[in-house]
């Protein structure tokens, strides 16, 4: 149990989008604004963490032959029973995180570390997994929500601080191809080359100490 | 086949039911607590949408029959002598739209409000946010009569984006609308 080194994993050296290059479906699509970002990173991380949990539960009932099908059986009835939840008792979140939820179900985040981690670590190790992870998914689609937005609609923080957001760029400058898809790539592109070059050189200087 | 094959395969089919009756119990269990709140919740919005678009006196009168030639109106209701609050479901982006359009007696669109919808985050779900630029691209409806358009189409009405999808699909929402009322009046 080291959650400082899991942390570490999640926000940099095995960021789920930036490294692992899971989630990219959600993270190209709904990344035009802070809070979008933060609505769907939000989401991924309690549900990832509840799954995460019970699929180590029940790492040693369900047989590796039909692990897959059983997985995405139990994240699909987790992400709708919250749906159908939220839609009942918390009407405001379910409006803003209506588009996001159903999302889930096929973000290959989920299934990720279903695979990779809760099928093969202990309860309390899955659940922190959970966390990290979606604490770095979360950190990756802000850095992308905030450069589209600022770069394509001119503003920051809309929808998080106030509906319109802070206007930082005057009109004419905002250009509409940083909200289409193109942006997003572009974006996704340059944050990517950003993180390799971090992750080397703090890999250098643990080196250069040791 | 051998017995001990055929156990595991009985086995494997056994466990796999087994997680796919849970999963199904508790989603419908959770769907029973949840469906009346749910509907309860709609009807609300339902009922919100009505009066934002058609602000009147008279209550809201469901209407049995109506003409439909799009088949994209869901229901209508009559606010006495003011006009008529159309509730229209056509297809956006990504799901249907799901909107409430106001009609005056005259045949002109008092104003448009959307229950539910599930455009792009950031492009076409901004017809729907309380916004400056929301309230500009729903305001662009009201006083319209006949059939409306976007530019693109030849018509008056500016989208959102230059994709035009979800533009599109309310201006032809409001054109049901019309239709349907120009057939009541």
């Amino acid at each position: 149990m080291d959650f400082k080194k899991q942390l570490k994993e999640g926000l940099l050296t095995q960021n789920p989008v930036l490294v692992q290059l899971l989630g990219l479906c959600s993270s190209m699509a709904i990344t035009t604004s802070l809070f979008n970002g933060l609505g769907m990173g939000i989401a991924v991380t309690v549900i990832l963490t509840c799954s995460n949990v019970v699929i180590s539960l029940l790492r040693k009932v369900i047989p590796a032959k039909i692990r897959i099908a059983a997985y995405i059986v139990i994240i699909a009835g987790f992400v709708t029973m919250i749906d159908l939840l939220l839609q009942a008792f918390l009407p405001p979140l379910s409006e803003a995180l209506g588009v996001f939820i159903p999302l889930i179900v096929v973000n290959c985040i989920i299934l990720g570390r279903a695979e990779a981690f809760a099928s093969k670590n202990g309860v309390l190790a899955s659940a922190i997994d959970g966390v990290t992870q979606g604490i770095g998914y979360t950190a990756a689609l802000v850095a992308i929500c905030v450069v589209r937005e600022l770069l394509g609609n001119g503003t920051f923080g809309s929808g998080v601080i106030s509906a319109e957001g802070a206007r930082i760029l005057p009109e004419p400058f905002p250009a509409m191809i940083m909200i289409l898809p193109v942006g997003g790539f572009l974006t996704l592109g340059a944050l990517i080359a950003f993180t390799q070059w971090l992750t080397k050189r703090i890999r250098e200087k643990e080196e250069n100490e040791a | 086949m051998k017995t001990s094959d055929l156990r595991y395969v009985l086995k494997l089919t056994a466990i796999l039911f087994l997680v796919t009756a849970v999963v199904a119990l508790l989603l419908g269990g959770v769907n029973a607590l949840t469906a009346d709140r749910i509907a309860a919740l709609t009807a609300e919005k339902t009922a919100a949408a009505i009066r934002t678009v058609l602000p009147s006196e008279a209550e809201p009168q469901k209407l049995e029959r109506f003409p439909d030639e799009s088949g994209n109106v869901e229901a209508v209701y009559q606010m006495g002598e003011d006009g008529w609050a159309v509730e229209v479901i056509i297809g956006g982006s990504q799901d249907d739209i799901h909107m409430m359009v106001g009609v005056r007696k005259d045949g002109t669109v008092s104003g448009i409000s959307f229950i539910a919808m599930a455009e792009t985050p950031g492009l076409g779900d901004v017809a729907k946010q309380n916004t400056a630029k929301g309230e500009a691209f729903r305001s662009q409806f009201i006083g319209m009569s006949g059939s409306v358009a976007v530019t693109k189409d030849g018509g008056e009405i500016d989208s959102l984006s230059g994709a035009t999808v979800t533009s599109r699909a309310v201006a032809n929402g409001v054109n049901a609308a019309l239709a349907c009322a120009a057939g009541l009046s």
